[in-house]
C-alpha cells in the first residue's frame, strides 16, 4: 500500500466510525441528530489538547470520546424536550453554536485551529491497524447493541414513545444511553483524526460534514449496520476515485439525500431487502 | 379489612378549560374484576390514562399497594405491576405481532439498563410471547406485521401485549369492542379465568349485558364524575345510572 | 448614537430576516413542513433579479421576473418532493429539503460561479439625512421594501379569499374542506406566495450588497429555521417579533460578545434556550 491507499483507508475509518455513532441514535433509537459534527470536533479539540500535553494515545482516545460523550449527554438531555423535527434543529442549532464558539475562543486557536499535535507513534501501517481495529470493535458493539434487550428497548422508543413507556421502558434514559455511546464513538473519532491530521480548525466540523454523515446513515438505511458501513464506505471513496465527483461531492451527497427520501425512505438496505424477497418469491 | 391494591383518590383532570374528571375515588382490592362504565366521554377512559400515568391528574393521589405512585413515570407504574391496553390500538408498527409480545416479556431486561445491554437470549420471552399470542388466539399471526392485521386481532395483541408485563393490575380499555360475538365471548372468558388466576382488572365495556356477566362491581361515570360504585345488580338498577344512560339516549335520539 | 445604529442595523438585518422566516411560517404553519430550501429559492431570486436587470436594464422588470419565475419553483418543489411525503414523519421532508438545499447552492456554483455577480449600475451608495440620524440608502431601500412587503402581505392575509381559506385550513383542514374551500389549491398557492417572498427577500438583499453569490442562502436558510420557532411555528407575528428582536440582538452581540461568540451563533443560543424552557417557541400561543 502507497501512502495514498493508507490517507483512504484512514479517511474511510474516520467516515464509518462517524456513520456508526449516528446510527445508534438517529439509526436504532429514532432521536434525529443534524450536529453529529459537533461531538467529532468536541472529541477532536479534546484529544488535540490532550495529545499536545504530552499523554499517550490509549488515554487520548478515551478522553476525546468521553468528552463529546459529556456534550452527548447535554444535547441527549435537549432530546427530552423535544421531538423529531424540533429535535432536528435543535441538534443542528449545537452544530452551529459549537463552531460559532471554537472559532473564537484562542485557547483552541481560534480561526487558525490548533497544529502542534504530536506523531502518533505507530508507523503508518500501525495507524492503519489502529484505525480497523477501532472500526471493528465498533461494529462490534453496534451489533452487540441491535442483538440485545437494549437494542430491542431502542426500537421501540423509535417506533413509539409513548407505548414503550407503558411496557416499562424509562424513555429518557434509553435517549440518553444512545446519545452517550453514540456521541462517544464520534469523540473517539475525533481522536484519531487528530492524530491523522495533527492540524485541526473549526471548519472541520461544520454543518456540511454531519450532513455528510447523516447522508451515509440514510442512503444506508437507517438503522441497518451493514447498509450504513457500506454507505460509508462508499460515500466517502465515490469522490476520491474521480475528480469529477470530487468537485460535485456535495451534489453528489445532497441529491443522494433528496432522492433517497423521496424514492428508497430504508435506504440500501430496504432496496437489498425488497429485492431479496422479489427473488425469493420467482424461485418459488 | 386488606390494603386496597390500587387506590385512587379525588383524582381531578383539566383539559384546557374542560373538566375531564372532577375527585373521582375509588379503591380496588386484589383479585376484583371491576367494571369501569358510563355514557361516551364520561371520561373512563381519561381516568385509566391518569392511574398509568399518560395523563397527569391536576388533583388527587393514586396508591398501588399501599405505595403513592402519583408523581412516578407511566414506566416506572408499569414495573411495578399497572398494565394498560389502548382503546385505540397501538401496536409497535416496526416489529412483528409476536415481537410486540417478546418485548413486553422481556419487562425485567428492559427495566433495567445494564441488564439490557447485558442480555441477548429472548427464548424463554419468545416461549412467553407464544403463549400470550394462543392464550387470545391469535397465535396464527405471530410473524405477521401488525399493519396487515384486522382490528381483531390488534385489540387481542393489546392484551396480550399487556398481560406480557406480569401486571398486577391490567386497565382494559374496551378490548372487546371490533371483535365479532364468538371472538368477545372468548376473550371475555379467557379474562375471567385470567382474573381467577390472581391478576387484578379493571374493564371498560359498552355492552352492559356483558359487563354484568363478568364483573361483580361497577364503577359508573358521568360527565367526569363518579355516580355509582357497588355490587353490579345493584348498581346497573340504580336510578342515577339508569338517568345517566337514558339521559343520554334520550338526547343522542334527538339529534 | 451607537445605540441607534446598532438597533438600525438590526432592524435591517431583522427586516430581511423577517421577509425569508415569513415565507417559512406560512409553509410550516399549512403543512408542518421545515422547508430549508426555502433559501434556495432566495438566492435564485436574487440570481434572476441580478441577471435579469444587468440584461434588460430594468430593476423593476428583474424583480418582477425573479417573483415569478421563483414563485412557479416553489410550486413545483412542494409539488415534486412534498406532496408525496406528507404522511411520512415531519423529520422525513426536513432532511429532505435540506438535500435539495444542498443541490441548489451546489448547482448556482455551477451554473453561476463561485464567485458571485453584481449589478452593472452602480450601488446605491448615497446616505439619506433624517435629523441627527443618517442611514444608508441601500439600508433604507431593504427596511421600506421589507415594510411594503409585509404589509402586503398582511392585506393578503385579512382581506382576500385567500387569506381566508388560509385560516380556515390551517385550523381545521375537513372543515374548510365542507366550506367549499379547495384545500390542495391553498397549498399550491401558499408556496407560490411563500416563494415570491424569498424572491423578493432575495432582490432586495441583491440590492443591498450589489452582490449575489451561489452560498448567500446559507445563513438566512438555518437561520430562518430558529426565527420560525421562537415566533411560535405558523405564527405570522410571532416570526416578525422575532426576526426584528433576533436582527437587534445580534447586533449587539457582535459589539459585546463578538469576542466569545461568532454572530451567526447566536440565533441558535436562543433557539436552543427558547426551546427547553417553552418547546412551542417564544411567542406561541398557550396549548
Amino acid at each position: 500500500m502507497g501512502a495514498y491507499e493508507l490517507t483512504l483507508v484512514a479517511v474511510v475509518s474516520i467516515n464509518v466510525m462517524l456513520a456508526l455513532g449516528l446510527n445508534l441514535i438517529t439509526g436504532f433509537c429514532g432521536q434525529v441528530s443534524l450536529g453529529h459534527a459537533a461531538f467529532f470536533g468536541t472529541g477532536a479539540y479534546a484529544a488535540a489538547l490532550m495529545a499536545a500535553a504530552g499523554w499517550p494515545l490509549p488515554v487520548v482516545l478515551v478522553a476525546g470520546g468521553v468528552t463529546a460523550a459529556v456534550l452527548g449527554l447535554l444535547v441527549g438531555f435537549t432530546s427530552l424536550r423535544v421531538r423529531e423535527d424540533f429535535l432536528a434543529i435543535t441538534t443542528m442549532g449545537v452544530g452551529f453554536v459549537f463552531v460559532g464558539f471554537v472559532r473564537k475562543q484562542g485557547w483552541l486557536g481560534a480561526e487558525m485551529g490548533l497544529t502542534n499535535i504530536p506523531d502518533h507513534g505507530l508507523g503508518d501501517i500501525g495507524f492503519i491497524l489502529m484505525c480497523l481495529g477501532l472500526v471493528a470493535a465498533m461494529a462490534a458493539i453496534s451489533a452487540h447493541i441491535k442483538r440485545s434487550w437494549l437494542g430491542f428497548g431502542f426500537a421501540a422508543v423509535a417506533d413509539d414513545e409513548a407505548t414503550a413507556r407503558t411496557l416499562g421502558i424509562n424513555v429518557p434514559l434509553y435517549k440518553l444511553a444512545a446519545f452517550v455511546i453514540g456521541t462517544f464513538l464520534a469523540g473517539v473519532a475525533g481522536a484519531v483524526y487528530v492524530y491523522f491530521t495533527r492540524f485541526i480548525i473549526p471548519g472541520a466540523f461544520g454543518f456540511t460534514v454531519s450532513i455528510s454523515i447523516l447522508s451515509m446513515v440514510i442512503v444506508g438505511g437507517v438503522g441497518s449496520l451493514w447498509g450504513v458501513i457500506v454507505a460509508a464506505v462508499l460515500l466517502t471513496l465515490l469522490p476520491e476515485f474521480s475528480r469529477v465527483i470530487n468537485d460535485y461531492k456535495l451534489l453528489l451527497y445532497g441529491a443522494l439525500i433528496v432522492l433517497t427520501m423521496r424514492f428508497a425512505p430504508d435506504g440500501l438496505a430496504g432496496i437489498v431487502t425488497s429485492l431479496s424477497r422479489r427473488l425469493r418469491r420467482s424461485e418459488t | 379489612m386488606t390494603t386496597p391494591l390500587l387506590q385512587v383518590d379525588a383524582v381531578t383532570v383539566h383539559f384546557g378549560g374542560i373538566t375531564a374528571l372532577e375527585r373521582v375515588g375509588f379503591s380496588l382490592v386484589a383479585g376484583e374484576l371491576l367494571g369501569l362504565i358510563g355514557p361516551n366521554g364520561a371520561g373512563k377512559t381519561t381516568l385509566l390514562r391518569a392511574i398509568i400515568g399518560v395523563v397527569a391528574p391536576d388533583e388527587g393521589r393514586v396508591h398501588l399497594a399501599g405505595r403513592d405512585i402519583t408523581t412516578l413515570s407511566t414506566d416506572a407504574r408499569a414495573r411495578l405491576g399497572l398494565a394498560l391496553t389502548h382503546q385505540i390500538v397501538r401496536p409497535f408498527r416496526s416489529m412483528s405481532v409476536i415481537d410486540n409480545v417478546v418485548l413486553a416479556a422481556g419487562h425485567a431486561k428492559t427495566g433495567s439498563l445494564l441488564k439490557a445491554v447485558a442480555a441477548v437470549g429472548r427464548v424463554a420471552e419468545e416461549r412467553r410471547a407464544g403463549e400470550l399470542l394462543a392464550l387470545v388466539g391469535i397465535a396464527d399471526f405471530a410473524q405477521a406485521n401488525p399493519a396487515a392485521l384486522p382490528l381483531g386481532a390488534l385489540k387481542r395483541l393489546e392484551v396480550a401485549r399487556a398481560l406480557a408485563i406480569d401486571p398486577k393490575v391490567l386497565l382494559l380499555d374496551e378490548p372487546l369492542a371490533g371483535l365479532n360475538s364468538v371472538e368477545a365471548e372468548r376473550l371475555a372468558e379467557t379474562l375471567v379465568r385470567l382474573n381467577a388466576g390472581g391478576i387484578t382488572m379493571i374493564l371498560i365495556e359498552h355492552n352492559l349485558a356483558k359487563v354484568a356477566e363478568v364483573c361483580a362491581r361497577l364503577v359508573v361515570l358521568d360527565n367526569g364524575r363518579k355516580i355509582a360504585d357497588g355490587a353490579t345488580r345493584e348498581t346497573l338498577a340504580d336510578p342515577a345510572v339508569v338517568a345517566a344512560y337514558i339521559g343520554k339516549e334520550a338526547a343522542d335520539a334527538r339529534t | 448614537m451607537l445605540h441607534v445604529e446598532l438597533v438600525l442595523q438590526g432592524l435591517v438585518n431583522g427586516s430581511m430576516y423577517a421577509v425569508v422566516a415569513i415565507g417559512l411560517t406560512l409553509i410550516y404553519g399549512l403543512l408542518r413542513i421545515l422547508h430549508v430550501a426555502h433559501a434556495g429559492l432566495y438566492t435564485l431570486g436574487a440570481y434572476i433579479t441580478v441577471l435579469t436587470t444587468n440584461a434588460t436594464g430594468s430593476l423593476a422588470l428583474g424583480i418582477l421576473a425573479a417573483m415569478l419565475v421563483v414563485g412557479l419553483c416553489g410550486m413545483l418543489v412542494y409539488r415534486l418532493l412534498y406532496e408525496p411525503m406528507l404522511e411520512r414523519p415531519p423529520y422525513v421532508a426536513l432532511i429532505a429539503s435540506i438535500g435539495l438545499f444542498i443541490c441548489m447552492e451546489e448547482s448556482y456554483r455551477i451554473v453561476f460561479g463561485p464567485y458571485g455577480s453584481s449589478f452593472d449600475m452602480p450601488r446605491l451608495g448615497e446616505r439619506i439625512a433624517l435629523g441627527p440620524i443618517s442611514i444608508a440608502a441601500a439600508d433604507a431601500a431593504m427596511l421600506v421594501g421589507a415594510i411594503v412587503l409585509l404589509t402586503g402581505l398582511a392585506m393578503l392575509m385579512r382581506r382576500t379569499r385567500f387569506g381566508v381559506a388560509w385560516r380556515a385550513t390551517v385550523t381545521d383542514p375537513a372543515m374548510a374542506r365542507s366550506f367549499g374551500i379547495d384545500t390542495i389549491k391553498v397549498r399550491y398557492v401558499n408556496f407560490f406566495i411563500a416563494s415570491v417572498f424569498a424572491a423578493a427577500a432575495g432582490s432586495l438583499v441583491a440590492v443591498l450588497n450589489n452582490l449575489v453569490e451561489p452560498t448567500m442562502g446559507s445563513v438566512p436558510s438555518y437561520k430562518s429555521l430558529a426565527i420560525i420557532v421562537l415566533g411560535g411555528l405558523g405564527q405570522v407575528g410571532g416570526t416578525l417579533a422575532a426576526a426584528l428582536l433576533l436582527g437587534v440582538i445580534e447586533a449587539y452581540g457582535t459589539i459585546y460578545a463578538g469576542a466569545y461568540l461568532d454572530r451567526d451563533a447566536i440565533a441558535f443560543i436562543f433557539l436552543i434556550v427558547v426551546l427547553m424552557i417553552r418547546p412551542q417557541g417564544l411567542f406561541a400561543r398557550g396549548s
